[in-house]
């Protein structure tokens, strides 16, 4: 039972306050997105996409599983120590030592909408227990929990038939989107079984990253009205809730198969991305600078997004490249395309690497 | 290459209610949305992605190199839910600076309406209560952890129903086939699949094929009826579990490795 309660507290951490305390690197991305939400999904970004650029190349190298860990572990380690860094020097010269996220100044009356919120939170709460109480008998399981499992147990990455076992040749266009490399990380380092990293955990911890991300959503969109603020989260709640009404709609992914990298596509990155590209685009408004830890989180975004799924490269290029090609002409800022270019980089890389494996 | 992607559309949008909101929604916000950066986000970059979407070039494109059956996950970057949550949220704003108990009574109509619009995403028939913390089927766990041997895989066929569970579970349980022959637009055959899967297994087709493919353990479930007694053919009865019978083909050596090998 104490092993167990020593595996939930490791799998917190890694999911909760180790993202956290890393979104302190980009929590000035934008003076708006400091609060706990940005910082724990930022972070977690940061942390994606080192996965990401640690990972694809261990993989084509054929390296093991156990290596590939311990060097992620390492990234996380060294950008603990620079947030901690960074946070040491902004408390410094702010003359504040509370460790805690400053929290951003938001319009509207400190209780407006306290019972709209303890919907949201309702609401919430029911489906993260449904995430659990529930198993959702998906057969793109049977691939990507089995890809984790076998990693974790052989030390191998994407050289054994996750479907039936014994060896093969390196799946080298799957292994371009080792999302469930990721899961099995989080199990070999909490001890706890990949299929239940899976099936359980992960379900419960990206629900509510997507909710975090939306909570984002709601302060930008409603700064003067925090009962707006909950409205908006709740209408959210009950288009997932209801979203069934076809089994392509993201909301169906996140619901039923958030352990898979194309959910967290749909349901964390596309989201995050438009997130972020509305930063960009009040930026732009009120004719400001773009901060540099904002073109850093739209690279992260790039890379989280091949992370998850080939496609991902896709879908972020013609996402960054529309919306920021719309931005430069109806503001009239043909310097945002550079760097928003270079942001898409590693997702051309990683599309002409698949193109080669095809 | 249009019917194709319209189609798509079509089915991404399930009875089109929800699409028909999330217009009238957009068409609202063309008219009273007026700070830019967000008619930028949730006007023109929608209707930029569905001309794309739309453009037979383009979409020859990409079904060229990712393939139709993914195409319509361009559609995932169309803000459905934010524009809807968002405009609900901005006329309820809206109406309660008239009167408020108006505008409550919009919000509950509009949850009403987007409840009838869609469809409760808990009453799939896919979603069961979890036997487990590992969400496979109780079964699969005690039949893995029974035939286990530390320190090596074993090979055993199961029946289909829990082949997409087993190496979720237990990676070192591997087996002749796995869920790649339950997608029957794959077009992948096993005659070894096809004789477990028959109403009556006959003993002495199974037998030799189970060997064949290295079968250290078979699988039967619940009332399965065998023409032939399996003890006829080397094989032991293991175990039982969930009602699901363990046969031991002893045919096939089983040996844990010795300790440090």
């Amino acid at each position: 039972m104490r092993i167990v309660a020593v595996q939930v507290l490791i799998l917190i951490l890694l999911l909760f306050p180790v993202p956290v305390a890393v979104g302190g690197l980009c929590a000035r991305g934008d003076s708006g997105g400091s609060g706990l939400a940005f910082r724990w999904v930022g972070g977690q970004f940061l942390l994606w996409a080192g996965f990401q650029l640690i990972c694809v190349p261990m993989i084509l190298r054929q390296r093991r599983f156990s290596h590939m860990a311990m060097l992620f572990a390492g990234y996380t380690v060294l950008l603990l120590l620079l947030a901690a860094a960074v946070e040491l020097r902004r408390r410094r010269r702010e003359g504040a030592w509370s460790f805690l996220p400053a929290r951003r100044a938001e319009g509207g009356k400190p209780g407006e909408g306290v019972l709209l919120w303890a919907v949201f939170w309702g609401l919430l709460l029911f489906q993260l227990v449904q995430a659990v109480r529930l198993a959702y008998g998906d057969t793109d399981d049977a691939y990507y929990v089995a890809v984790a499992s076998v990693a974790e147990n052989s030390d191998t990455m994407y050289q054994v038939l996750p479907y039936t076992g014994g060896g093969t040749q390196l799946d080298s266009r799957h292994g371009l989107a080792p999302f469930p490399l990721w899961i099995a990380f989080l199990a070999k380092l909490s001890g706890m079984r990949v299929v239940t990293v899976a099936q359980v955990a992960l379900p419960v911890a990206l629900i509510a990253m997507t909710y975090g991300i939306y909570r984002v959503f709601a302060a930008e969109l409603f700064p003067a009205s925090r009962g707006q603020q909950a409205l908006f989260l709740i209408f959210t709640e009950i288009l997932v809730l209801f979203g069934n009404y076809s089994i392509y709609t993201v909301e169906n992914f996140m619901i039923a198969r958030s352990r898979q990298g194309k959910a967290a596509l749909g349901n964390i990155v596309i989201p995050f991305l438009l997130l972020l590209l509305l930063l960009l685009l009040r930026r732009l408004q009120e004719k400001e600078r773009i901060p540099l830890a904002l073109y850093a989180l739209f690279g992260a975004a790039a890379l989280t997004g091949c992370l998850c799924s080939t496609l991902g490269a896709l879908l972020v290029c013609m996402a960054i490249g529309l919306a920021g090609l719309l931005g430069a002409v109806c503001y009239k800022r043909p310097g945002i395309l550079p760097p928003l270019i270079a942001c898409c980089l590693p997702c051309v890389a990683y599309a002409v690497l698949y193109l080669l494996f095809d | 290459m249009w019917s194709e992607v319209a189609g798509l559309f079509r089915e991404y949008m399930g009875t089109g209610l929800m699409g028909i909101w999330y217009v009238l929604c957009l068409v609202w916000l063309w008219i009273n949305e007026k700070c830019r950066p967000r008619r930028i986000l949730f006007l023109y970059l929608p209707l930029a992605l569905l001309f794309l979407y739309f453009n037979p070039l383009f979409a020859g494109v990409v079904y060229g190199v990712v393939g139709s059956e993914i195409y319509y996950r361009i559609l995932w970057l169309l803000p459905i839910t934010i524009v809807i949550a968002y405009t609900c949220a901005c006329i309820y704003g809206r109406m309660a600076q008239e009167k408020r108990l108006r505008a409550d009574l919009f919000a509950l109509c509009a949850a009403g309406l987007i409840g009838i619009s869609g469809s409760y995403v808990y009453s799939s028939p896919l979603f069961s209560r979890a036997e487990n913390i590992y969400h496979v089927p109780d079964a699969v766990v005690e039949i893995c952890d029974a035939i286990q041997v530390p320190g090596r895989e074993v090979m055993a066929v199961f029946p289909l129903e829990l082949v997409q569970y087993v190496r979720q579970y237990s990676p070192v349980t591997c087996m002749p086939y796995g869920r790649e022959l339950t997608v029957n637009k794959w077009h992948y055959h096993n005659p070894l699949r096809d004789e477990m899967e028959r109403e009556v297994i006959q003993m002495e087709t199974l037998a030799p094929m189970a060997t064949l493919t290295g079968c250290h353990y078979v699988i039967f479930r619940p009332g399965q009826k065998v023409r032939g007694k399996p003890e006829d053919y080397g094989w032991e009865r293991f175990g039982e579990a969930r009602g699901y019978v363990i046969y031991r083909n002893t045919a096939v050596e089983l040996s844990a490795p010795a300790a440090g090998e």
